[in-house]
């Protein structure tokens, strides 16, 4: 009787401290999104300065090439960001600028949106 | 019937047979010492796996007040320049500073006080200070608006949770296109964890002499 009490209560206690920590198990996904949403920043800064000239918007990758690889995953891990942009409507525009991995990046997925008008 | 209870097959020999023997209790005790060993080294990793997580929160979230924090002054700046130190900046930037001017209909009742937003352009300055305590040997960023006197309360660093330390913060002004590029790495003194997040951000007031 006092063996399965026992052992009861220490499966229990096994079992409380795994299931905590669980959700601890690290996990670069917020690292990531916050460098990706500062690429898309990056993209949408580059198409302002392009509409205040009164040019047409472009929906190439007008950053830094070097902003699309990233360390932030891990030293020596390098992550490569891929960046999409839409351009739809007429003026002014809604540009949706989409930031994915370029490798294995499963369901990661950093869109945003703003509205752009270009000077004429 | 009669209960024997002494004896070769008595009562009392019997209870006196259960329990624990010594070989049993030399078994078990190593296996509970083993267990409760485990046990505790897995709550141990988990504190510390706990740790390092809040540290990297930590840098995390810095890092971003710090960039949301240039960005936003950067966006309403007319002019823009590293100081010395090539990890410090000065930011003059349109402000709008209604505290001299407050309009009222009728003498000086608090009622009928009416705020007036001056448009006229009032600029402030803000330096975007990297700056190594006295006693530290690591640097951390001050968002100051005067730099001549030490600052005092850094806007990175000095978190219980996880200290954070400055590597480098780098600006690029591109005049021709009004846009400002920023690199700011960060790393933390308690995992020794870098980030490094990079931005632009169009500076449509930028003054271009």
């Amino acid at each position: 009787m006092l063996n399965v009490i026992f052992l009861t209560l220490i499966t229990s206690l096994a079992a409380t401290i795994l299931f905590n920590a669980a959700p601890r198990v690290h996990n670069p996904q917020s690292t990531l999104r916050l460098t990706a949403l500062y690429l898309a920043n990056e993209q949408f800064a580059q198409l302002e300065s392009l509409a205040a000239a009164g040019e047409p918007l472009q929906t190439n990758f007008l950053g830094k090439p070097e902003d699309l690889i990233t360390e932030n995953a891990g030293k020596g891990k390098p992550t490569e960001f891929k960046v999409t942009t839409e351009v739809s409507g007429s003026n002014p525009y809604e540009v949706t600028v989409t930031v994915t991995l370029k490798e294995g990046g499963g369901n990661f997925e950093v869109k945003a949106k703003r509205t752009i008008w270009v000077a004429e | 019937m009669r209960l024997k209870l002494n004896g070769r097959f008595g009562l009392l020999n019997k209870i006196r047979s259960r329990g624990f023997v010594f070989v049993e209790f030399a078994i078990a005790l190593p296996l509970l010492i083993l267990l409760m060993y485990g046990l505790g080294n897995v709550s141990v990793k988990i504190f510390e796996l706990g740790k390092i997580q809040l540290a990297d929160y930590v840098l995390e979230e810095e890092a971003q007040y710090v960039m949301e924090r240039i960005t936003h002054l950067a966006r309403a700046a007319k002019e823009i320049k590293p100081l010395n130190d090539s990890n410090s900046i000065k930011i003059v930037y349109h402000a709008v500073d209604n505290s001299e001017n407050f309009y009222t209909f009728n003498g000086d009742e608090p009622a009928n006080r009416y705020w007036l937003f001056s448009s006229e352009d009032v600029w402030e300055t803000q330096f975007i200070l990297a700056y190594k305590k006295d006693g530290r040997d690591y640097t951390n960023l001050y968002a100051v608006h005067r730099n001549d006197i030490p600052p005092s309360n850094p806007i990175t660093g000095e978190n219980f949770f996880g200290d954070t330390q400055l590597v480098s913060l780098q600006c690029e002004l591109d005049e021709s296109k009004k846009i400002l590029h920023i690199e700011l790495v960060m790393a933390s003194l308690v995992t020794n964890n870098e980030i490094k997040i990079a931005t632009a951000v169009f500076m449509p007031g930028l003054e271009v002499p």
